[in-house]
C-alpha cells in the first residue's frame, strides 16, 4: 500500500510507455519520436518547472498561460523596430514585472493566490490583445534567426537534440539548483510547511513570495518566447493552454513525494506523463476530445491513489 | 457503583505494543484521572474506549454486562461523551449552533429551523452547570478558549436523548488560563454530582490531585498504578509515571545575573499594551503574568518588532528593537512561540528542516548555497543536546510526542546562542520528563549570559524560574515583583490586584 502510494505514479508512467510501445511498435519507441516528444513538451516543461516554484510555498499562479501569450506578443511587436535582442529582453522583463505584480498582490496586499492570479490572468490577456491589436504576428515580422533557433538542434554524441529541449533541460537544472541547493529554496519549502511558523523563525515571507512569483513569471515569459519561435508567429492566446497542464504536471509530481511537497524533478515525470499520453494517443488516432477525458481521469486517479487529497488539507 | 470495567486491554501497532494488559475501572459519580508521560498509551486507550480503534484483546463490562466497544454511535447512545484537546468548534457559528451541531435542530412547519427553540435548548444546557454568562446567540469566534470548552461540554449534554453517563476529558486545561481552569473544575464537580463518571486526562499533577477521586497511571503501555487519590502523593505519582525519581523542582540558576543590559523597555505602548517599562540584564529571567490573555504574548512579541509603538522606546543590547522577526533573529533574539502547531513547527517537515530554519545563513557553504550534510550535522548535534527522542533527524516532527516537538523548538531557539530568549508558555502540554529537560535548557542558556522573558500558566513554574515577574492587567503593566520569597498565593494576589 505504501509502495503504491509512493511509486504508483512512476509505475503508471512505465505502464503507459509499455502500452504505447506494444501498440505502436514501429513508431513509438524510436529515437526520432522521443526527441520529437522532448521538443513538443519543452514549453509546457518550462512553465511547469516555473509553476513548481510557487507551488512549493503552497501557492498557485493561474496567470502563467496568459503571461506566455503576452510575452510572445511583446517580442512580436518589438522585433521589427528594435531587433531580436531588445525584443527578447523586453519580453522576459514583462514576465518578471508581471510576476512581481502577482507577488505584491499575494504577499503584500494579501489576496489569495487563486484570486490574485485569476485577476492578473485577465489583465495580461487583455494587454496581449491590446498590444497585438488582436492580430497574429507572423511572416516577416518574426526574424529568421529567432524562429531558426527553435528549428535547430545541437549535436550531442551524433544525435541532433532540439534546441528547445536543451533550453527546457537547462531550466530544469536551474530550478532544481535553486529549490534544492540554496537557502532561498529551503525557505520556500519552509513557507509551504507552515507560513506563520516560518515568519516567526525569521523568514522574510513577503519578500520571498514576491521573488518566487517573479521567477515563475520569468519562466512563463520564457516559455512564451519558445512557443513563438517554434510556430514562428505570435498571437494573443497561443500560450493560454499551458496553465492547466502545468498545474496538472506539478500535482502528478507531488504524488511521488512522501510528504506531498512539490519537487521539480518529480514535476518532470508529470510533464512526461502528459506528453507521452498526448503523443501516443495522437499516433493511435484517438479523438482529441477523448484524449482530454483520459488525461483528466489519469490525473484524478494518480492524485486520488496517492491520498494527496487528504494531505493537501493538512 | 462501577459503571465501566475494562480489563486485559492489549493493542499493538505493527507488532509494537501500545497497550499491554491494561485495566481501568470507572465509577459513576467519580472523577478518575488517567496519567502518564507522552507516548505511555493514554491516547490509544481513549481511542479504544471511544470505539475508534479496535483493541486486539479486551474485556469490557458495562453495568456488569459484557459489551463490545466497536461502534462510536452505539457508545454515544450508551451515554459516552468525549471532549478532545482540539475542540470540534466552528468559530463562525453561534454558541447555540455549536451546541446543537451534533443533532437535528427543532423545526417549525417541518422545514424552518426554530431558532427560538435552538437558543432556548442551548441556554438550558449552559445553565445546567451555571455558565449563564455565555449568550447563546453570540458568535463563538469572539469567545475565549475557556468558554469554548464549556460550549463543547454543553454540546455533550444535548448530543443525544440519552443522558451522558461518562465524560472523557483529554487535557481540557492545556489551553486555559488559571481562572478559566477554575471555572471548568466547578463544572466538572457539577457533572460528578449529577452522577456521571469522568475520565480526566492531564499532565498537571496539582490539578489532578485536587480534582480526581482515583487515578490510573500508564507507563510504556501498562497500567502501573491504580489507587485512590487520597492514598498517593506527588512523588509517588511522578515515580509511577517516569519509573524514576525526577526532581520536579526547577533547578537553581547557574551563575549570577550579569551587569550588561540585554534589553530595555521604557514606557512602551501599543494598541494592546500600555506603560511597559523594565530593564533586563544578561542571564536574568523575567516572567510575564496576568489573567487570561492580558497581553503576555504581546510583550514577548514586542521584541520581534510586532505591535506599532505608540509611545516609548525598546532596545535590545543598546540597539533599537528590530523591525521584524528576520531582523530580530539576526540580532540575537530567539522565540519559542505559544502555539506549537500553528506558530512553531511545520508538522509535515523533518526535524532537520525545522531546527535549522533560522540558521540557514550560517550553514551555507558559499553565500546562499546549502549543504545538506552541514544541516544534518547541526540537527544531530542539537538533538543530542536537548535529549530528543526520535528515530533520526529525517523523521517528520508530526511523528514526535508533544514534549519532543517542544524540544525541537528549543533546539532551534538556543542553536544561535541568543542574547534574548522569548519563551511563550514553554511547558504547555509537556510531560514531566521533558519538562525537567526544558528547565535544564533554560538554566544552561541563562548560565551562558542569555536573558530570558517567559510567560506561563503554571504559577509554581513562574516562581521557580523567574528572578522578577511583570504583572499585566488588561495590557497595562501594574507591577514588577521579585519572585524570591513570593508563593503562588502571593503571586495570584498580585495578578488579581484589588479584586482578590
Amino acid at each position: 500500500m505504501t509502495w503504491l502510494r509512493r511509486y504508483g505514479t512512476l509505475a503508471g508512467f512505465g505502464a503507459i510507455v509499455l502500452f504505447f510501445a506494444v501498440m505502436l511498435p514501429e513508431t513509438f519507441l524510436t529515437g526520432r519520436n522521443l526527441l520529437n516528444i522532448s521538443q513538443q513538451i519543452s514549453m509546457l516543461a518550462v512553465v511547469a518547472f516555473a509553476m513548481t516554484i510557487v507551488m512549493v510555498m503552497g501557492d498557485f499562479d493561474l496567470s502563467v498561460g496568459a503571461m506566455a501569450s503576452l510575452s510572445g506578443v511583446v517580442a512580436g511587436v518589438l522585433f521589427a523596430p528594435y531587433g531580436v535582442t531588445v525584443a527578447i529582453v523586453a519580453a522576459l522583463a514583462a514576465g518578471v514585472l508581471g510576476g512581481i505584480l502577482n507577488g505584491l498582490l499575494v504577499a503584500f496586499v494579501g489576496i489569495l493566490p487563486f484570486v490574485a492570479t485569476l485577476g492578473t490572468l485577465t489583465i495580461f490577456g487583455g494587454f496581449a490583445f491590446l498590444i497585438s491589436d488582436g492580430r497574429t504576428i507572423f511572416g516577416k515580422d518574426i526574424p529568421e534567426p529567432f524562429s531558426n533557433f527553435a528549428r535547430g538542434g545541437v549535436d550531442v554524441l551524433g544525435v541532433s537534440v532540439p534546441a528547445l529541449s536543451l533550453v527546457a533541460l537547462g531550466v530544469l537544472a536551474l530550478v532544481w539548483f535553486l529549490l534544492e541547493q540554496t537557502t532561498w529554496g529551503r525557505r520556500l519549502y519552509a513557507i509551504g510547511g507552515n507560513m506563520e511558523a516560518a515568519r516567526l523563525a525569521g523568514v522574510r515571507v513577503r519578500l520571498l513570495r514576491t521573488s518566487a512569483f517573479a521567477l515563475t513569471g520569468l519562466g512563463a515569459a520564457g516559455a512564451g518566447l519558445m512557443y513563438a519561435a517554434r510556430v514562428a508567429s505570435a498571437n494573443p492566446t497561443q500560450g493560454n493552454g499551458l496553465m492547466l497542464d502545468a498545474i496538472a504536471a506539478v500535482f502528478l509530481g507531488m504524488t511521488m513525494s512522501e510528504d506531498a511537497e512539490p519537487r521539480v524533478h518529480a514535476t518532470l515525470v508529470g510533464v512526461l506523463i502528459l506528453a507521452v499520453l498526448d503523443n501516443g494517443l495522437t499516433q493511435m488516432a484517438v479523438d482529441s476530445y477523448m484524449r482530454e477525458i483520459l488525461v483528466g481521469a489519469i490525473i484524478l486517479a494518480a492524485v486520488g491513489s496517492a491520498g494527496l487529497g487528504g494531505l493537501m488539507r493538512r | 457503583m462501577t459503571f465501566l470495567a475494562l480489563s486485559h486491554v492489549s493493542k499493538s501497532y505493527a507488532g509494537v505494543p501500545a497497550l499491554t494488559d491494561v485495566a481501568l475501572t470507572l465509577r459513576s459519580g467519580e472523577v478518575h484521572a488517567l496519567m502518564g508521560e507522552n507516548g505511555a498509551g493514554k491516547s490509544t486507550l481513549i481511542r479504544v474506549l471511544a470505539g475508534v480503534t479496535p483493541a486486539d484483546r479486551i474485556e469490557a463490562m458495562l453495568d456488569g454486562v459484557a459489551v463490545s466497544l466497536t461502534s462510536p454511535a452505539e457508545l454515544a447512545a450508551l451515554g459516552f461523551r468525549f471532549v478532545h484537546q482540539e475542540l470540534n468548534i466552528v468559530p463562525q457559528l453561534t454558541v447555540a449552533e455549536n451546541i446543537m451541531l451534533g443533532r437535528a435542530a427543532p423545526r417549525r412547519f417541518g422545514v424552518a429551523v426554530d431558532w427560538l427553540a435552538v437558543n432556548r435548548i442551548a441556554a438550558q444546557a449552559l445553565a445546567r452547570f451555571g455558565a449563564t454568562w455565555i449568550d447563546p446567540r453570540q458568535k463563538v469566534a469572539r469567545l475565549a478558549m475557556g468558554d469554548r470548552m464549556l460550549i463543547r461540554l454543553a454540546a455533550m449534554l444535548v448530543a443525544s436523548d440519552t443522558a451522558p453517563r461518562l465524560f472523557v476529558l483529554d487535557e481540557p486545561t492545556a489551553a486555559l488560563t488559571h481562572a478559566e481552569a477554575e471555572r471548568l473544575f466547578r463544572v466538572i464537580h457539577e457533572l460528578r454530582r449529577s452522577g456521571a463518571a469522568i475520565l480526566y486526562v492531564s499532565h498537571r499533577i496539582d490539578e489532578v490531585m485536587a480534582l480526581a477521586d482515583r487515578v490510573t497511571v500508564l507507563r510504556d503501555g501498562a497500567s502501573v498504578l491504580t489507587a485512590a487519590m487520597a492514598g498517593v502523593d506527588r512523588a509517588g505519582l511522578i515515580r509511577a509515571m517516569t519509573g524514576r525519581d525526577v526532581t520536579e523542582r526547577v533547578p537553581p540558576r547557574r551563575g549570577g545575573i550579569g551587569v550588561e543590559l540585554a534589553a530595555t523597555v521604557a514606557d512602551a505602548a501599543t494598541d494592546r499594551l500600555r506603560d511597559i517599562s523594565f530593564t533586563l540584564r544578561a542571564g536574568e529571567v523575567l516572567g510575564v503574568a496576568g489573567l487570561e490573555d492580558a497581553g503576555q504574548s504581546e510583550v514577548l512579541r514586542l521584541f520581534l518588532g510586532e505591535g506599532q509603538l505608540r509611545a516609548g522606546q525598546i532596545s535590545v543590547a543598546g540597539q533599537n528593537r528590530s523591525a521584524g522577526p528576520f531582523a530580530a533573529w539576526s540580532s540575537g533574539v530567539a522565540i519559542v512561540p505559544r502555539e506549537r502547531r500553528r506558530e512553531g513547527l511545520a508538522m509535515g517537515r523533518s526535524i532537520t528542516a525545522n531546527m535549522v530554519l533560522p540558521h540557514l545563513k550560517g550553514l551555507a557553504v558559499l553565500p546562499g548555497i546549502m549543504s545538506g550534510r552541514a544541516e544534518r550535522a547541526m540537527a544531530r548535534r542539537l538533538a543530542a543536546q536537548v535529549r530528543l527522542k526520535a528515530k533520526g533527524v529525517a523523521q517528520p516532527v508530526r511523528a514526535l510526542s508533544g514534549g519532543n516537538q517542544q524540544k525541537v523548538l528549543f533546539a532551534r531557539a538556543i542553536a544561535g546562542k541568543p542574547r534574548l530568549l522569548l519563551l511563550d508558555d514553554p511547558t504547555r502540554s509537556v510531560d514531566v520528563g521533558a519538562r525537567a529537560d526544558i528547565y535544564d535548557m533554560i538554566r544552561t542558556a541563562g548560565g551562558e549570559g542569555c536573558a530570558v522573558i517567559l510567560t506561563s500558566t503554571d504559577l509554581p513554574e513562574l516562581l521557580g524560574l523567574c528572578d522578577r515577574i511583570l504583572i499585566l492587567r488588561d495590557g497595562r503593566q501594574v507591577a514588577i515583583v521579585e519572585a524570591k520569597g513570593l508563593d503562588a498565593a502571593g503571586l495570584l494576589a498580585a495578578i488579581y490586584g484589588d479584586a482578590a
